[in-house]
């Protein structure tokens, strides 16, 4: 493999890991704030009420 | 703000995210296949289209947004938690591009300078901004109240970028193995064949669509792990008040002691 090819292969190699990692940590982190929600809360509030 | 609000991922990122791979497709066809060798460099040169636009995200957009969200936090008039999630969000990908600009750079170094390190200015400068944000990142994770942390780190974030001006004229103020402008000199001048010149465009344009939606996914996870933080206190302090309320009932209804000491 040329100097070329691995340093290629290093960058985009290295942004996807870190990309798949974090679309992982958010889905984790949205699992906890559904979990972590007092029942009922997301239900009873209506769709496209708050902004982000 | 509800869990609903929370989870939506705005339309505009997934664009960006989307536009990003595109732009990072072609790059990598035209830099590795359609643009011919460098008349000096061969085909080391192709590095160079993807070396100095990561170095220019870990250094100048994540400065500005770094620098910039936490001098907004520290202003009375604009302080909010975005500007100090979203100064955290640039100093964690700016790592990751701080990285990549060195492993990058020793690729291309160790053919072109014989060496993979040399403890030259502009390369110990850009490890040490790498340095910096580790720091960053530790500093940011002990414990304290929102309030105090954002403004820790506000402070810290602008002594990082005390760093990137050092980095950025390493070349000029020092006597440097690194060389200053390569395909554009101080005059903008461009020193490359039209195809070269658009490709190295490219890149930059590629690698700043990619940081912008890293930067937006880690922003969505700093508010989420600040909202679970938030809903766990408030549970803890649920729990707690319903146990004070049950212990004061509890002694409200216990039996009046005697006055010999004993239950009447």
């Amino acid at each position: 493999m040329s100097y070329v090819d691995a340093g290629y292969a290093i960058a985009l190699a290295t942004l996807f890991v870190y990309a798949v990692t974090l679309v992982l940590r958010r889905r984790r982190w949205e699992r906890a704030l559904q979990m972590s929600e007092p029942a009922g809360e997301s239900e009873s509030a209506p769709a496209g009420s708050e902004q982000s | 703000m509800s869990a609903q609000a929370m989870t939506r991922r705005p339309r505009w990122l997934t664009v960006v995210g989307v536009l990003g791979v595109i732009a990072m497709g072609f790059t990598v066809w035209l830099g590795l296949w359609i643009t011919p060798p460098d008349q000096f460099q061969g085909n080391l040169a192709r590095l160079l289209y993807i070396h100095p636009a990561i170095a220019t995200v870990a250094l100048y957009w994540v400065g500005l947004v770094a620098a910039g969200g936490s001098l907004l936090y520290l202003w009375p008039r604009t302080r909010s938690l975005f500007w100090d999630r979203l100064a955290a969000a640039s100093v964690e990908v700016g790592a990751v591009f701080a990285a990549l600009t060195l492993v990058t750079g020793a690729i291309w170094g160790r053919p072109v300078w014989g060496v993979w390190w040399t403890w030259d200015a502009r390369l110990t400068s850009t490890a040490l901004l790498l340095l910096l944000e580790i720091g960053y990142l530790a500093l940011r994770r002990v414990p304290a109240e929102p309030a105090i942390r954002a403004r820790r780190c506000a402070v810290a974030a602008l002594l990082i970028a005390i760093d990137i001006p050092i980095v950025h004229f390493s070349v000029d103020w020092w006597n440097t193995l690194h060389q200053g402008g390569t395909f554009i000199d101080p005059g903008f001048q461009i020193h490359a064949s039209p195809s070269m010149s658009w490709t190295f465009l490219l890149g930059f344009i590629a690698f700043t669509l990619v940081f912008v939606w890293l930067l937006g996914v880690r922003y969505q996870v700093e508010v989420l792990q600040d909202a679970v933080g938030d809903q766990e206190l408030e549970v803890s302090l649920s729990e707690r008040w319903s146990e004070d309320t049950d212990l004061v009932g509890a002694a409200a209804s216990a039996p009046t002691p005697g006055p010999g000491g004993g239950t009447s």
